[in-house]
């Protein structure tokens, strides 16, 4: 399912941390129903980028912006983005020692989709459903958020708040890294059925192809030093899997060359 | 001699005494006047009943006078003067060995607005096993509530005690003793009165104790809430756990300060205590001192801990990333740090009770005072 309007629209975005900059100039549209990529080595600003869209409040946008069905998230405080659609699934999920998981996920659930949609029949359903299809067990809501929970459980239950929330915009900052090859399947599972098909859209930011098998991005932008340098179809993950990122250390790349000002267009 | 005579042949103590460093005996004394015993110290109305409101069975129940005399480890000062201030309002907690109960039991103490003392002396039998919420409301600007007594050999107790007055002065003292091979959870639960100054001792003398002592403090406006916890290892393979939680908010100041002892003889001994202490505003304080006496070498472990800080950043940023509005974030984290040792206190009967009391009171109506 796609359409001519944006879903996703950032332009030359400039930001960074502590008068440190890290993102030189980002451009990305996101079409609903996309599922997007973003690849490239450790420092690069994938996780940045992330935090800026949802709107970290450490970094400091310079230039540039971000909009989400044409309205504005910069002008936007984070609960503000979330209940606007926006999704970000933690490298790091933070534990919450005391919040019990079935509390957590009714507040956010009726924070963002309403307080009708945290109760009854079709909630608890929903719920259900979701935890069966991502190997999750009823004890699972009596525990606490994150709380001693191994590495392959937390990334199992961001996505399990994927599904539940229903958000517009997905981005899912390494879910796959520290899961094993079941993992990897099922959390892939997670996120098709969360994003193919509806007007969603989603952002991957990966280290690895093989999520990329299961899930088979649109597009894949390769990210250094703050900027996109390279976007392609599927096939380029497999390159950058056989190639690594050197190919692409071209200082040309980091010029404000004409084509790397200009938005990369996403086409159907 | 009686109490109160012993009470005044005693010298005031220091303000450079520990126990009273911080909050000094006038300050929670009645009247301000230490050399006072006043008598005009009044019952509250208690009542004990199963959580739901119906009778107790037969096996427990509270008879008036106290049995149990108080071990002299105990500080001489709170305690005679308790003691005597509540000579006539002495009662007996008695249950029967092998006394259980499913259900948590409740025992109510209802204060009026006038000064107000209790003695309730533990009397708890052998092979028990029961939960037991201790809760405090009413209005009294002084409420003195001593607990001696013992808990049986092979009994298995939760024992929570929530403070829920509306304001004024709590002196409270633990003063119990642990039967072999009892196990044991003390739970604290304070979040209503302005100043609060509580003595807790648990005494292990016989081999075997397990004792977990927790505490869920919320403190605001300008209360002052200071917590001494002594757990005393006298005997061989005893463990001993104390996890106390304070959340400071307003101009308010908590104060947790802990001993373990491990006495020369406690072979395999096992203690540990940890003070956490979530700094809600700029102006709250939080003083947390944990200490260790340890004067048995063949111990399995002895360790203390404390951390302080203001709400966690990268917690708040989850939670509205996940819709929370500000306020609605940070309520949630006070209440889920305050919940961590809330949980551990007892079943999930009596957890859920908790929870609901504090949610739709003390912790709602003190964060928005």
């Amino acid at each position: 399912m796609s359409s001519n309007t944006n879903l996703l629209e950032v332009c030359n975005l400039h930001a960074g941390i502590d008068d440190t900059p890290i993102l030189n100039g980002i451009n990305i549209e996101i079409k609903p129903g996309e599922i997007h990529a973003i690849m490239g080595r450790n420092g690069s600003g994938k996780t940045t980028m992330a935090n800026i869209i949802m709107g970290h409040p450490d970094y400091d946008v310079t230039a540039g912006s971000v909009s989400l069905n044409g309205q504005d998230l910069l002008e936007m405080e984070t609960w503000e983005r979330s209940r606007a659609g926006v999704f970000l699934s933690f490298q790091y999920p933070q534990a919450v020692p005391g919040l019990q998981v079935g509390n957590f996920l009714r507040k956010s659930v009726a924070a963002i989709r309403g307080e009708d949609a945290a109760k009854g029949p079709a909630f608890r359903k929903g719920l259900k459903d979701a935890m069966q299809e991502l190997g999750i067990s009823r004890s699972f809501l009596g525990r606490y958020v994150n709380d001693g929970f191994s590495g392959g459980e937390k990334k199992r239950f961001e996505i399990l708040q994927l599904m539940l929330l229903e958000p517009k915009l997905a981005i899912l900052d390494e879910t796959d890294s520290g899961l094993d090859i079941d993992g990897i399947r099922t959390v892939a599972k997670g996120i098709n059925t969360a994003i193919r098909g509806t007007d969603s859209g989603a952002l991957i930011i990966t280290h690895y192809s093989r999520i990329l098998e299961h899930v088979q991005p649109d597009k894949i932008h390769v990210l250094i030093k703050g900027k996109i340098v390279k976007t392609g179809g599927p096939e380029l993950a497999l390159e950058l899997e056989e190639r690594g990122y050197e190919w692409l250390d071209n200082d040309d790349n980091y010029a404000d060359s004409e084509e790397n000002k200009s938005t990369v267009k996403i086409t159907d | 001699m009686d109490s109160a005579e012993t009470y005044l042949m005693i010298n005031s103590p220091k303000k450079a005494d520990h126990l009273w460093r911080y909050t000094p005996w006038r300050r929670v004394h009645p009247t301000g006047n230490v050399d006072e015993v006043p008598e005009d110290i009044v019952t509250p109305k208690l009542s004990l009943t199963m959580l739901d409101g119906t009778p107790v069975p037969a096996g427990i129940g509270i008879e008036t006078g106290a049995k149990v005399e108080i071990d002299d480890r105990n500080d001489p000062v709170a305690v005679n003067f308790l003691r005597a201030v509540t000579k006539n309002s002495t009662f007996t907690l008695k249950v029967e060995k092998n006394f259980t109960s499913e259900q948590p039991i409740i025992l109510q103490i209802q204060t009026d607005d006038v000064n107000s003392g209790l003695h309730l002396s533990l009397d708890i039998g052998q092979h028990c096993e029961f939960e037991i919420i201790t809760l405090i409301i009413g209005t009294a600007p002084w409420f003195g509530f001593l607990r001696s007594g013992s808990v049986g050999n092979g009994t298995i107790l939760n024992d929570v005690l929530v403070g829920s007055t509306d304001s004024g002065i709590l002196l409270r003292i633990d003063a119990i003793n642990i039967g072999r091979d009892a196990q044991v959870k003390v739970g604290t639960i304070s979040s209503g009165s302005d100043r609060t100054k509580s003595d807790l001792r648990y005494i292990m003398d016989e081999p075997g104790g397990h004792l977990r002592v927790l505490g869920s403090i919320l403190s605001s406006r300008k209360m002052q809430i200071d917590h001494h916890i002594e757990i005393l290892h006298h005997a061989p393979e005893t463990y001993s756990r104390l996890n106390w939680h304070s959340a400071c908010d307003g101009e308010s100041r908590t104060i947790g300060t802990g001993m373990l002892r491990v006495a020369k003889g406690a072979r395999g001994a096992d203690a540990g205590q940890l003070f956490h202490n979530l700094l809600l505003s700029d102006k709250a304080e939080a003083d947390s001192i944990p200490e260790l006496e340890v004067s048995e070498s063949d111990v399995v472990g002895c360790g203390h801990g404390t951390a302080n800080g203001p709400v966690d950043d990268a917690q708040l940023f989850y939670l509205e990333s996940r819709g929370f509005h500000p306020d609605e974030a940070k309520f949630a984290l006070i209440s889920a740090f305050l919940n961590s040792t809330l949980c551990e206190m007892g079943s999930v009967t009596l957890h859920h009770w908790l929870t609901k009391q504090l949610a739709n009171g003390n912790y709602q109506s003190i964060l928005k005072r």
